[in-house]
């Protein structure tokens, strides 16, 4: 039984037993898709893991797609240009939403970015189980009261059945998930403002509960390879070659997460989430940021759901009540200092990743390596399928920003 | 795969033991053709000294002591007047120089680092336009190499000479696999088959930059160890701050109830072993105890994802101690020349600054930041590859 992520809440048994069979469903639905991602050394009862130690798998929250495929330039563009961003490339389980304020001179200015690594699987199960406690919470983080129309559309959603309230919440606030028990009249984002002008919690497909599993699960398993007649194991490009998914090797967290677990279960480890499954942030270097050249105030970067070290949210930034704006904090990059106009810089400077337990090794049998033989050949990222829609929301961006489009660089 | 030699990644490739950089500082009223034609002069003096000949010695051959010449750009040099190439913009534009020293001296490397430059150094002398890199297997091979630089700089008859040595450092390679501080270094660095993806610079979506793939960037920075303050530290605060057993090189695990080290097991595999004879306790262990992860070892190394993936923060290194004189206490400077090859310099940055890893702290352990290294140069400098040029590597930026 796996709590609550980052035991944020107290849910009481019923819920808490919801939650554990949604974890359990995505297991099931992961397994139907592909028998043979079943693994010996992998384990989703962390309770059969005795005398764990913990595995270090983390990366750096910004993402990595627009980066390898354009630059890093266009990167954070893409990240900073609002709900289209969030949903074309925040895709390392790092989402963020900027709040925006009118300053004294009635110029709109970023005030501070919201960022949660919360699962939307997590939401939608307490959404569709109870809708006060969802409703509670929602205002709680979000720090205003949130109206039932934010979050299911409907002036009461007590009134709907519990299928009809998935579905209406999943519509507005948490997106379909690609999730497919859900009709298709559910779109792949949401439609309502509260997880949009603001960051509830992750909503892109690719950061959800399924994806964290899978792409562990697809890891963990002692692939190797023969050099010079010996047995080692088996390189990032060999395994997702051989799996035909070669353009998740470049991201930040699949290979972070598959190659992880694969070294866990080359040593003889079998891997699990600990408890809480979740995904966390692990990591921030506040100190890069400074306003007026002094570090920036401790009010102003709020850890939230989740017990310290288990965080989940961040709210990094002035309050409304605060005088200054977010781009008034400066963040420092090598010798520069740039002013933080967005959520990009702010993600790039955060670890986010899972828990993960693992076994104490056991001598491995020949049977249990999987021996791979496909090419080593470095995977050239910039030609992954993927770049192709992210050039084209490069395109469409530039058509919204027409002064933005890059010319040539020269000396800064 | 073209990198410049002097990048001794490929397996069974060691260096030499003799190590010098020199920095040469361009004129500002020169343009990059004239630069250009300068380093070219200097290349073909570089090719002569490899094979044992000097322009003042004609038919004389000496010993060239396997010398290997690289050549690197930093920022500056991208914005001589002329400049046929643009600053790469990622690496170099965002990741192209540290922080300088205060102007009273001291002051840290990087926002977030806890490296700072020792307090007598007020300016950074590794920031000119290009830097050169000589390794051999004789010191005077190396510095030899400096002076025939300087050699060939003066007797253009340029004034203002177009290119001047601004300064220089040396080191060497100890043979016993250790540091000032005594304990084994450099054991765990990247495997062979593993270095050249974290050097090569890849293939990006930006065509523009194509020109840079399969160079590299190095990080040259200069570290003083300040060993009368390690020497005040307990041998066994000592290997925790290092995360290895001080005699023998074996990785920690974790410490005992005592708070004392404790190594990984079976390790070392004779009584009077040592890692390096033991090649296979030379990597630290994934999943060390809390304090042994707040080692040195461990914070340079998380064992995080692929290597080749910038994400895993590894950077490789080739490391030469120096000592030279000083005018305090103990009338010299022990230290090592860190010199780093990857792909970006982002991954070094990231290392220096983020938290769990080597951020706001100066070298490692408990004492994250007891002032032990202190820095007296540093600098980044783009390493075109050894591809198609005719003249000299990098010469595209020039004409």
């Amino acid at each position: 039984m796996y709590n609550t992520p980052g035991l944020a809440d107290d849910l009481g048994p019923e819920l808490l037993a919801r939650w554990n069979q949604e974890i359990q469903r995505q297991y099931q639905v992961i397994l139907q898709g592909n028998h043979s991602l079943e693994s010996r050394f992998f384990s989703l009862d962390w309770n059969l893991i005795e005398m764990p130690t913990t595995a270090e798998i983390d990366w750096f929250g910004n993402p990595a797609e627009p980066e390898f495929c354009l630059s890093r330039m266009v990167a954070k563009q893409l990240s900073d240009w609002g709900a289209q961003g969030r949903h074309g490339v925040q895709n390392e389980y790092c989402e963020y939403a900027v709040v925006k304020a009118l300053d004294s001179a009635g110029k709109l200015r970023p005030k501070r970015v919201q960022i949660s690594t919360e699962l939307r699987e997590y939401w939608v199960t307490l959404a569709t189980a109870d809708p006060d406690r969802t409703r509670a919470l929602a205002s709680a983080v979000l720090g205003f009261d949130v109206s039932w129309m934010d979050l299911y559309g409907v002036n009461n959603p007590n009134n709907l059945a519990e299928e009809d309230r998935r579905i209406a919440f999943s519509t507005v606030v948490a997106g379909n998930g690609q999730d497919l028990t859900l009709p298709k009249s559910v779109p792949y984002d949401p439609t309502g403002r509260i997880n949009t002008d603001y960051c509830l919690f992750m909503s892109h497909p690719i950061n959800g509960l399924d994806d964290l599993i899978y792409i562990v699960l697809f890891g963990a398993k002692p692939y190797a390879q023969t050099v010079n007649e010996q047995r080692q194991q088996a390189t990032r490009e060999q395994i997702f070659r051989k799996y035909g998914v070669e353009h998740l090797a470049c991201r930040h967290a699949d290979p972070a997460a598959a190659m992880g677990a694969c070294g866990a279960a080359y040593e003889g480890r079998t891997v699990a989430f600990s408890d809480p499954i979740g995904m966390y942030i692990k990591s921030f270097a506040r100190d890069k940021f400074q306003i007026r050249g002094n570090p920036v105030p401790d009010a102003w970067v709020r850890f939230s759901r989740g017990k310290k070290p288990l965080w989940q949210r961040l709210e990094f930034g002035p309050a409304d009540s605060d005088a200054e704006f977010l781009d008034d904090i400066v963040v420092s990059e090598a010798a520069d200092e740039t002013p933080v106009i967005g959520g990009y810089q702010v993600i790039a400077n955060i670890e986010v990743g899972p828990l993960i337990s693992l076994s104490k090794p056991v001598a491995l049998s020949d049977g249990d390596y999987v021996d791979l033989t496909t090419s080593s050949e470095r995977i050239k990222c910039s030609e992954a399928r993927v770049c192709q829609r992210i050039i084209s929301l490069k395109s469409l961006y530039d058509m919204e920003h027409p002064a933005s489009a890059p010319g040539p660089r020269g000396m800064r | 795969m073209p990198l410049q030699e002097g990048i001794y990644y490929q397996s069974g490739a060691r260096p030499g033991t003799a190590f010098a950089v020199v920095f040469l500082r361009a004129d500002p009223t020169a343009d990059s053709a004239t630069v250009g034609r300068s380093l070219e002069r200097l290349w073909g003096v570089y090719q002569g000294l490899k094979r044992g000949v000097s322009r003042d010695l004609p038919n004389h051959l000496f010993p060239s002591g396997d010398l290997t010449v690289l050549l690197g750009f930093g920022i500056k040099a991208f914005g001589i007047a002329g400049a046929k190439r643009s600053v790469p913009p990622e690496a170099l534009a965002n990741y192209g120089l540290f922080r300088s020293p205060l102007a009273s001296g001291g002051g840290p490397l990087l926002i977030g680092s806890g490296l700072n430059y020792a307090d007598d150094v007020k300016a950074n002398p590794a920031t000119e336009e290009i830097v050169v890199q000589f390794i051999a297997n004789t010191q005077l091979a190396v510095r030899r190499a400096v002076v025939e630089t300087w050699k060939c700089l003066s007797d253009s008859g340029e004034n203002p000479p177009v290119l001047s040595v601004s300064t220089y450092f040396s080191g060497f390679q100890r043979d016993d696999g250790r540091s000032w501080i005594d304990f084994h270094d450099g054991v765990s660095n990247l495997k062979s088959s593993e270095r050249y993806a974290v050097i090569g610079i890849k293939p990006t979506g930006d065509p523009s930059t194509s020109w840079t793939e399969d160079g590299s960037y190095m990080t040259y920075v200069r570290i003083h160890v300040d060993l009368p303050l390690w020497r005040k530290l307990a041998p066994d605060v000592q290997s925790i701050a290092v995360g290895r057993s001080k005699l023998t090189g074996c990785p920690l695990a974790g410490v005992d109830s005592n708070g004392s080290p404790l190594s990984i097991a079976g390790c070392p595999s004779a009584p009077s072993g040592e890692i390096g004879q033991d090649d296979g306790f030379r990597e630290t262990p994934r999943n060390p105890d809390p304090t042994i992860a707040t080692s040195h070892v461990q914070r340079v190394n998380r064992h995080r994802g692929a290597v080749e993936d910038p994400n895993s923060l590894r950077v490789f290194r080739q490391g030469f101690e120096f000592l030279e004189p000083w005018d305090r206490s103990p009338g010299f400077r022990a230290g090592l020349n860190f010199v780093g090859f990857q792909d970006t310099p982002e991954r070094l940055f990231q290392v220096l600054t983020q938290p769990g890893w080597l951020g706001k702290t100066n070298f490692g352990g408990a004492e994250q930041t007891l002032p032990l290294l202190k820095v007296l140069a540093a600098g980044i400098y783009f390493v075109p590859p050894d591809g198609e040029h005719t003249h000299f590597p990098g010469q595209d930026i020039f004409v």
